[in-house]
């Protein structure tokens, strides 16, 4: 019982257990100098419960949108990978987080997606918590209070850390973690271009859409990472349904870049609209336009350009989003070989109405279950998992070297920029990252590889003059 | 026979706040509705649970802090699941600023809803 001792991160809710040994050999499953990559990172359980130890547990993980809790009471259900927990809007206006299950025989708490509540009510014995997941009564508690139980011991278990920015509520399950801001880095800069294009915010409309894929979720992470290659060949078809022609020839774009930062990543070219385009709906290209001059006096002429560009991003672990199509998803690992996929449709809330619901419309035609891009990619990400079945089929490495020695040191873009947006310098850098945390017992041990160009100040920008 | 006694001042007490006063070793919950004041045995009549740590919910129902159960409270009476058997009421007397309960009579309301 030696693994149970106290590690000192212990709260009166929850007795961690002391991390364990990383995996023997991690080393060997990544070549970085050469992009070889072993496919046991697909497959194996012992590494995928690894994961949910040393990349889950206590990486920063996407749990809502400001915009889904407006009110006091306001909940929404969700998942830090395979934890289930309930995300609670306090009187005070500050949101917590809370394992969705009942301390006392271990029952889940809320079968809800959402709602407004005061409490959260076991079905199993009446167990009662408030929304600051304290336990407020049960039934027959003179009982309990007879046989000496403390109460305030007993409360709900809270996510050890909750955080946001810019609209994005994440939660962090390790106290030591570090900060929301430190973990995002000068990948805020780019987060900017989504998040804070006028001032006014973001939102998510309609509800969330929700599917499930047999594959590991690192195979669509890095999908969205920096893989526009595919796009070329897997969604020619859909390319030809929505834009009446092929994608356009990416790879000979001198203007497009991977940028990465902390094992998240951007790929984009400065377009403006090619993303936005694919959802064949020229009042949305209009928009995009109308408003790129406005944020190219808040944000500067590269970042006003990427608004609706081809492009395609994934923060590290497991969030990902396409500006420009509007697509906002989380890949929830379920086992190493299924995921089940979160998605929800975001826009400027100062858009108008017509153009939100156009957007929403959008995201449906493309990137839902039965959108032409998404059912394009759910082939491949299967298959990419599930060939690794075969004994002797995984033990053959693939290869991610795409763009190896196109680093760029002479730009003024923050974080590692690399020439030309069809490359895998951003799948590398992701791999990195997951390699760090993996073979790490604790925060103390990740390797700092990305020093911060951006400061806290650059992100706060002046409001633009109205034009009189 | 009536036994007034001082409960709170009015100012002490804003609409649509609830707090507990124990008089005598009896609990009450006070509760000002919207200006005027109400006074209730303190502890649900379903579980334990001290009803001046609820919220007053839809106009006058006192909501219970543990399993949201819900009381009229004007007259006790038990509105919402799981509570099923009335709560004892105090009849309120307001004096010019002060608050005062009879702890032998039950509200009007209460006894006018027999």
């Amino acid at each position: 019982m030696t693994d149970h001792t106290c590690t000192g991160d212990c709260t009166p809710t929850l007795q961690r257990t002391r991390a364990s040994d990383p995996l023997p050999g991690l080393d060997k499953l990544v070549d970085f100098e050469t992009g070889k990559m072993s496919r046991r990172l697909y497959w194996d359980h012992a590494i995928y419960e690894q994961e949910l130890e040393k990349i889950f547990a206590r990486s920063w993980l996407f749990l809502a949108h400001d915009s889904q809790l407006p009110n006091p009471g306001d909940y929404l259900t969700t998942y830090m990978a395979e934890d289930n927990v309930i995300v609670v809007r306090q009187k005070d206006g500050s949101v917590k987080a809370f394992l969705n299950t009942c301390p006392h025989r271990g029952n889940k708490l809320t079968f809800a997606d959402g709602g407004n509540t005061r409490n959260f009510i076991c079905n199993y014995h009446g167990w009662s918590f408030g929304i600051d997941g304290a336990l407020r009564g049960m039934a027959g508690q003179e009982l309990f209070i007879a046989s000496g139980m403390d109460k305030s011991r007993h409360g709900m278990h809270e996510v050890a850390q909750v955080a946001s920015y810019k609209g994005l509520i994440f939660g962090n399950m390790d106290p030591n973690a570090p900060s929301l801001d430190e973990y995002l880095g000068d990948f805020r800069y780019y987060l900017d271009v989504m998040l804070d294009m006028d001032g006014q915010g973001t939102e998510f409309i309609g509800g969330s859409v929700k599917s499930v894929i047999n594959c590991n979720w690192k195979v669509p992470t890095e999908n969205f990472i920096g893989d526009i290659y595919h796009a070329l060949w897997t969604h020619d078809s859909a390319a030809h349904a929505m834009l009446g022609g092929p994608v356009s020839e990416v790879y000979k774009n001198p203007d497009s870049y991977h940028v990465n930062f902390n094992g998240h990543g951007w790929e984009f070219n400065t377009d403006i609209v090619g993303n936005a385009a694919t959802l064949g709906d020229k009042e949305i290209r209009k928009y995009l336009y109308s408003i790129q001059p406005q944020v190219a006096k808040r944000l500067g002429e590269v970042r006003s350009r990427m608004i609706g560009a081809i492009s395609s991003a994934s923060v590290f672990p497991n969030m990902s989003f396409l500006p420009g199509q509007n697509t906002f998803r989380v890949w929830q690992p379920r086992g190493p070989h299924k995921i089940e996929l979160h998605t929800w449709t975001i826009v400027n809330k100062s858009a108008p109405q017509e153009i939100k619901d156009r957007w929403r419309k959008g995201t449906m035609m493309t990137f839902s279950p039965s959108g032409v891009f998404e059912m394009d990619d759910g082939e491949n990400f299967e298959f990419s998992t599930r060939t690794n079945a075969g004994f002797v089929t995984r033990q053959q490495d693939m290869y991610m070297g795409l763009g190896l020695g196109s680093q760029l040191t002479d730009t003024d873009l923050p974080g590692n920029v690399f020439r030309n947006q069809v490359n895998e310098a951003n799948h590398r850098a992701f791999y990195r990252r997951w390699m760090d945390l993996m073979q790490a017992r604790d925060w103390s041990e990740v390797p700092r590889r990305d020093v911060p160009k951006v400061k806290d100040g650059d992100l706060v920008y002046p409001m633009a003059k109205e034009s009189v | 026979m009536t036994t007034k006694v001082f409960l709170l001042k009015r100012e002490a007490l804003k609409p649509g706040e609830v707090t507990r006063v124990e008089l005598s070793g009896c609990p009450l919950a006070v509760y000002n509705v919207e200006g005027r004041f109400y006074a209730t045995h303190d502890i649900c009549t379903h579980a334990t649970a001290s009803l001046s740590e609820g919220e007053i919910v839809d106009g006058d129902l006192i909501a219970c802090p543990v399993h949201d159960g819900t009381f009229h409270i004007p007259s006790g009476q038990a509105m919402g699941h799981p509570c099923t058997v009335d709560l004892r009421t105090y009849r309120v007397f307001e004096d010019a600023e002060d608050v005062y309960v009879d702890l032998e009579s039950e509200a009007e309301e209460a006894s006018s809803a027999i």
